[in-house]
């Protein structure tokens, strides 16, 4: 070991005074979390299996089409919704690791014990899924491409990905969060977060007739998966203006918004010891 | 530092009468300490008494439901960001980043002190705890001991005034100990941290710290200057077991229940379990003659172990075991 009295005076000699480091703490978290996902083993298996469904999916959208059972934009907008479910399914995976997944690692202590508020983990977190959803979507842009490159709705597909997708996919991201810090295990988290993630996305296997009942209807009214399919369906397929969907947009936001703060709520009760 | 400048009665941690509930369970019932700046607190106790709850708590990780709890001067609840910007803390179990490198490492818990250390310090810091690493090496290839070190690092990390360490050696070979020995001596006693630290370890506890707490069921049941608490150790030996020099005798395992019965004068037995028997002789016999005798009295000695009755740790280990043994039992119920 060094000498620890020179270290000390070099400890001494630092006078670094406490800075909130809110914002700045939430961007290193969240660096710390795309490093998590882009340079570990883990994070970097999850992306091929996305790779892989997604090249399986397109090879059978692209076969309808050659074979003329599919019109280019059925395929664009069934392509929107698996890429939506898929980013969803990432960001419920990552969420749920991100605090159950850490406390069983044991690395969430010193996380916690950082000088920094609750609300900078998580929004750290949150960066965290926002990289992992864009990592997904430049994953599925050449997929996209590929499956609706012949037809005049690719822009407005990947619009609606973007814009109509992304509260979806955080919704389930700090659900996973929420969960993971309230079971403090990134299992069970996992297992509660994919029974909703099933159930929010079965209006994608309804049939139309199903949705148009009532119950089907009043489903669609409170489902933020259904929100955005039936504008995705809109915009795509019945190529109305994106700006027309601002119903769709308002629940899938307000469900964002819901989880956000079940999340926090769940974060600022975390406690934890040093063990 | 924080210690020298203010001197060192500095109080660092207060702790009064704490109850702390969790799980369901009062973990904590009437825990007191006080830690001030340049001592080394040991908080030694059973499994299960509560150490690493009261640290949690002195951390601010665990909300007291009863009694005061003071850090820095400071609440570790409503102002933990103040408290553990001046903290470090080596919790027992230091889960890593396998992912990154110990530079790596040490640099993301850096910034989040606020913090942006070239690599050459980060460099030294490590060496400083005595981790000499390549900085592409993963964590996940690190040994142990190498891994204790990192934590010790990291707690270290924000150049604190206080450092609280969940059992800080587990793990470290010999030389290893020796060496957190050391670092932690000059940290404490030349640098004017405080440390507040949870161990099972009396040798630990005696070479390293100033004063200890022990904890038993979630109760403090004795706290001082290690010398104090080695003294009350050793006027718990009663006099009619024997004030004198102790022995431990190995007996061949037969004629034990007659034997027992027949002691020469100035022999007391304190203990007698099997094949090893504790004995206490007067000081005015002999040691050899008192051999003799018993062997005639049909005692199969084996082998004879005399028992350092004034070391400072057995006298520890000794209140140690007195002060617990009622947790212990309720524990084995």
């Amino acid at each position: 070991m060094q000498d620890a009295v020179s270290a000390g005076r070099r400890h001494g000699e630092r006078s670094a005074p406490y800075q909130p480091l809110a914002f700045r703490g939430a961007l290193i978290i969240a660096g710390k979390e795309s490093g998590e996902l882009l340079l570990s083993k883990r994070g970097l298996l999850w992306l091929l299996v996305m790779s892989l469904v997604l090249s399986g999916f397109a090879l059978l959208l692209i076969s309808n089409t050659e074979l003329g059972l599919l019109e280019n934009a059925q395929v664009v907008y069934d392509m929107v919704g698996l890429v939506t479910s898929l980013g969803a399914l990432l960001t419920l995976v990552v969420g749920a690791d991100a605090i159950g997944g850490e406390h069983e690692r044991g690395s969430l202590v010193p996380l916690l014990l950082a000088p920094l508020p609750r609300s900078a983990l998580l929004l750290g977190k949150l960066g965290g899924q926002l990289i992992a959803w864009s990592a997904m979507l430049g994953i599925a842009l050449p997929y996209l491409w590929a499956v609706g490159s012949t037809g005049q709705n690719l822009a407005a597909g990947i619009a609606c990905l973007i814009i109509l997708g992304t509260p979806v996919v955080l919704t389930f991201g700090c659900l996973g969060v929420a969960l993971g810090a309230r079971l403090l295990s990134a299992r069970s988290a996992l297992t509660i977060g994919l029974v909703v993630l099933i159930l929010a996305a079965s209006p994608m296997i309804l049939g139309p007739g199903l949705r148009r009942t009532a119950i089907g209807v009043a489903f669609d009214w409170v489902n933020p998966f259904s929100a955005v399919l039936n504008a995705t369906d809109a915009v795509v397929i019945d190529s109305e203006p994106l700006l027309t969907q601002t119903v769709p947009f308002a629940i899938a936001l307000a469900w964002m918004l819901i989880a956000l703060w079940y999340a926090r709520r769940s974060i600022s009760r975390l406690t934890g010891s040093p063990q | 530092m924080t210690g020298l400048a203010n001197g060192r009665s500095e109080v660092l941690v207060e702790l009064r009468s704490v109850e702390a509930w969790r799980g369901g369970a009062t973990i904590l019932r009437d825990v007191s300490l006080t830690v001030r700046a340049g001592e080394i607190y040991g908080l030694i106790g059973p499994n299960g008494a509560g150490k690493t709850t009261t640290l949690a708590v002195v951390v601010g990780l665990l909300a007291p439901t009863a009694g005061g709890a003071r850090t820095l001067g400071l609440d570790p609840l409503g102002q933990a960001e103040a408290v553990r910007a001046r903290t470090g803390v080596m919790p027992e179990r230091g889960g890593f980043y396998d992912w990154m490198s110990a530079f790596q490492y040490l640099a993301f818990f850096a910034r989040l002190y606020g913090f942006d250390p070239p690599l050459v310090e980060i460099g030294e810091r490590l060496a400083h705890v005595g981790l000499s690493a390549p900085p592409d090496q993963p964590i996940g290839t690190l040994s142990h001991g190498m891994r204790q070190r990192l934590g010790l690092a990291r707690a270290l990390i924000n150049d604190p005034s206080l450092l609280v360490l969940d059992e800080p050696t587990g793990g470290l070979d010999p030389r290893g100990r020796r060496e957190v020995h050391e670092l932690l001596l000059t940290l404490s006693h030349k640098c004017g941290i405080g440390i507040l630290m949870s161990t099972h370890i009396l040798d630990d506890a005696e070479r390293l710290c100033d004063r200890i707490g022990i904890i038993a069921g979630g109760v403090t049941v004795a706290e001082g200057a290690v010398p104090e608490l080695a003294k009350m150790g050793r006027d718990l030996e009663a006099p009619e077991q024997g004030g004198g020099d102790r022995y431990r005798l190995r007996l061949a395992d037969r004629g034990m229940q007659s034997a027992s019965k027949r002691l020469p004068a100035g022999v007391s037995v304190l203990d007698g379990e099997g094949d090893w028997w504790t004995v206490a002789l007067a000081s005015e016999h002999p040691p050899e003659m008192v051999w003799r005798e018993l062997m005639s009295l049909g005692w199969p000695i084996r082998e004879i172990q005399r028992l350092d009755s004034r070391s400072t740790n057995s006298n520890l280990e000794r209140l140690y075991l007195e002060l617990t043994k009622h947790t212990e039992r309720q524990r084995a119920a």
